[in-house]
């Protein structure tokens, strides 16, 4: 009874630990006022020595590379630039006039400097030789700039008259004969595309369904990051990209461009000097959580998370204590030789590269031209990482295990397979279960770069939010608190599965 | 070599580890019932003579047959012969995961197909021989020194071999235990069981065994009775030996 009531409020400690911590931060939030001041950069022209924050990949980044004495730090988000604005940690963002009219709006201590940065065409691409079917778009966009269809689109979404009210509808005899068109976008750039109630939409996403019903064909819509857009077009995993994407040099030695569809501005946002909005505790979670069900991005991303790391243990389990005997039964006999070198390479290259690498390897190169689930990409990737750490943990199990169990199991008349399954694997196992516990663990949160081909795990999802809302505490600290908790409790059941097998032989 | 008395037939055995020759020739009989002990210096090679005959030591050179059955002959099934020819370890080798009756059942339910009843009533009966039955439930890691040698020599038995081999089985035990299990084997030999001992037991040796080998050099080099052995030794080194231990 005193040791249960023991380890019951050893338990505790670490729930104590993280409430003392959000305390502590929420206090740090409170307090935040505007400490860094007006940005030091009053027009274009003030660029020399200052740092720009750009978002990696866009024409911002490639137009402020470009700008002479200036430092560029680039981000993956455009929130998270203006995040890094608001905390000085650069002096201005340059970003595209649309996204930055909603920070803004959001922000009261940024505001957008008169001068744009620079002048630029919106427009989609596709693979390059796709010739057809740049010219099928060309015409598409040509008849929907004529009658009005594009001004209506655009319309819908920036303008204060017209703003939502004149959303695009598909024809009602709309004949999808054609296929599929998919579309690589990145929604997180409003209003171009962004999520809203999950839905993707936007000028982009209007534009492109427009696009489609002329074509003939079914819209697809494939969120990823920014990055991997004009990747995703060149291997064939989608068909257009369409993220407000300018035609640059650089992008049309990979890809081609149809005709532009819209104009937009890259503007600079400074910080004004005026003090932040008073943090508000209960509008902030109305605002990150509560509005437009967006707490659904992480109980959905969960999911996915937990689908992803329960498959990929079970790959890793089985194909792991495959290559541990096998290697273990090489090693002792001696013979196979080529069959150990060939699993020493597999664990070497496996363990040798991180795990991001193989992921983008496998959905980039290996599932290139086929059209499987990105989470099964994401599970077969996570499986076979896992499996190369698994085996090693396995066979050091199994060297573990006194020779003379092996002796006394022969010696009896059991076989080699059989002295394994009965005697061998049973102690190994119990040997190893805490470390196979702690590769569940690093599993579960190494799943979090599943975002990099566009799974939307629950790091991604906390991501959406924070695009959605620009803040970074309450998406960031949800995400980390849902992670903590199912690693605690995974350290339990693990905990618990050890103590029921120890019980066996004390 | 056929003739009805012979369990093992043993025909110049050679045994090398890379460059180092431990067995340089051995041929020997063992009739059925014979309590045969073999002595010898640390290093003469008798643990390997013994781990030969049931091949966990694979044997360069020679023939061993069981029963007319060729131990070393690569068709038969080593698995089906090692049934029939029991070993017992110096560190008992008991299965630390399984209990002390599952360590007794186990072998004879997958490997001879026995009713689980069976064998767990089998089992109890000879728990109950050693006087270890209120043990059947324990784990060997609650077991001492003695009683887990007990309870290997009873797995042993649960296969019903026609021989056991014994590799040092009391060297690893504190002094005061060994005395319960040289009571089991002795009872053991009284039954008229086949045996192989490798042991520095001079006492067992004499009082038990029916026929003794010295071993020197990888080659037998003295064979005969506890009293031509111990009385009447003939070896130079045979004489050295008993003059240390005696």
């Amino acid at each position: 009874m005193k040791r249960n009531n023991k380890t019951y409020s050893c338990r505790l400690i670490p729930v104590f630990l993280i409430l003392i911590m959000i305390a502590g931060m929420l206090t740090g939030c409170g307090s935040k006022k505007s400490e860094f001041g007006e940005s030091p950069v009053h027009s274009p022209d003030d660029l020399a020595g200052k740092t720009i924050g750009v978002q990696l990949g866009t024409t911002g980044d490639l137009y402020a590379s470009d700008e002479e004495g200036a430092t560029v730090q680039g981000f993956n988000k455009g929130a998270d630039a203006v995040q890094a604005l608001k905390q000085g940690k650069v002096d201005c963002v340059v970003i595209d006039e649309q996204p930055a009219k909603a920070f803004t709006e959001r922000n009261r201590d940024l505001s957008i400097l008169d001068d744009a940065f620079a002048v630029e065409d919106y427009a989609i691409c596709v693979a390059k030789g796709n010739d057809e079917l740049t010219e099928k778009i060309n015409a598409a966009l040509k008849k929907l700039k004529k009658d009005g269809t594009l001004d209506q689109i655009i319309g819908n979404y920036i303008g204060d008259d017209t703003k939502g009210k004149q959303p695009y509808e598909s024809p009602e005899d709309v004949d999808t004969s054609n296929g599929t068109l998919v579309m690589a976008t990145n929604a997180e750039f409003e209003p171009y595309e962004y999520r809203e109630d999950g839905k993707i939409v936007g000028i982009d996403a209007e534009m492109a369904q427009a696009v489609a019903d002329q074509l003939g064909m079914k819209l697809e819509i494939e969120d990823m990051l920014f990055d991997s857009i004009i990747t995703a077009v060149q291997s064939g995993k989608a068909d257009i990209g369409v993220a407000g994407m300018t035609v640059t040099e650089d992008r049309l030695k990979n890809i081609d461009f149809t005709d532009s569809y819209a104009t937009s501005k890259q503007v600079i946002i400074v910080r004004n000097g005026k003090s932040a909005d008073a943090f508000d505790l209960k509008q902030s979670i109305h605002q990150n959580f509560i509005k437009e069900s967006r707490w659904k991005y992480l109980v959905n991303g969960l999911a996915t998370t937990m689908e992803i790391t329960l498959l990929a243990v079970i790959i890793g389990i089985v194909l792991g204590f495959v290559i541990a005997i096998l290697r273990f039964s090489c090693d002792k006999t001696g013979g196979l030789k080529l069959l150990n070198w060939i699993l020493k390479a597999y664990l070497t290259v496996i363990r040798g590269t991180p795990a991001m690498i193989q992921l983008l390897i496998i959905y980039y190169v290996i599932f290139a031209s086929t059209n499987v689930s990105k989470v099964l990409v994401a599970v077969v990737a996570f499986g076979l990482n896992s499996s190369a750490y698994i085996a090693e943990i396995v066979r050091s199990g199994l060297s573990s295990i006194d020779p003379g169990q092996f002796e006394a199991g022969r010696s009896l008349g059991f076989t080699y397979v059989q002295t394994m399954r009965y005697f061998i694997l049973p102690q190994a196992f119990k040997n190893v279960l805490p470390a196979l516990g702690n590769e569940f663990i690093v599993l579960l949160k190494e799943t979090s770069i599943s975002g990099y081909i566009g799974i939307m795990d629950l790091t991604r999802g906390g991501d959406f939010i924070r695009s959605r809302t620009y803040e970074a505490f309450f998406p960031l600290i949800a995400v980390a608190i849902i992670y903590l908790i199912i690693v605690m409790i995974l350290s339990v059941l693990v905990g618990k599965l050890e103590r029921s097998l120890k019980n066996d032989e004390q | 070599m056929n003739n009805n008395d012979v369990m093992i037939h043993v025909e110049d055995l050679k045994k090398s580890f890379s460059d180092v020759d431990v067995l340089t020739g051995i041929t020997t009989d063992i009739k059925k019932g014979e309590v045969l002990v073999i002595l010898g210096p640390s290093g003469c090679g008798k643990s390997t003579f013994l781990r030969c005959l049931n091949l966990l030591e694979e044997p360069t050179g020679g023939h061993i047959y069981l029963d007319g059955t060729e131990v070393t002959d690569p068709k038969n099934n080593i698995n089906q012969i090692r049934q029939s020819m029991m070993m017992v370890f110096q560190h008992f080798n008991l299965f630390p995961h399984k209990t002390i009756l599952e360590n007794l059942t186990i072998a004879p339910i997958k490997l001879k197909g026995m009713p689980k009843a069976e064998a767990d009533k089998k089992g109890m009966e000879l728990l109950e021989r050693v006087g270890l039955a209120e043990k059947a439930d324990a784990y060997p890691s609650q077991l001492s020194g003695g009683q887990k040698q007990r309870v290997a020599i009873c797995r042993a038995l649960a296969m019903d071999p026609e021989v056991i081999l014994f590799d040092e089985p009391t060297s690893a035990l504190d002094p005061e235990m060994v005395g319960e299990v040289l009571d089991v084997m002795k009872e053991l030999a009284k039954s008229g069981m086949t045996m192989i001992c490798v042991t520095h037991e001079m006492g067992f040796a004499r009082e038990v065994a029916n026929r003794i080998i010295f071993l020197d050099n990888g080659k037998i080099a003295e064979d005969g009775t506890p009293e031509q052995v111990f009385d009447h030794p003939k070896n130079e080194r045979l004489k050295a030996f008993l003059s240390k231990i005696l």
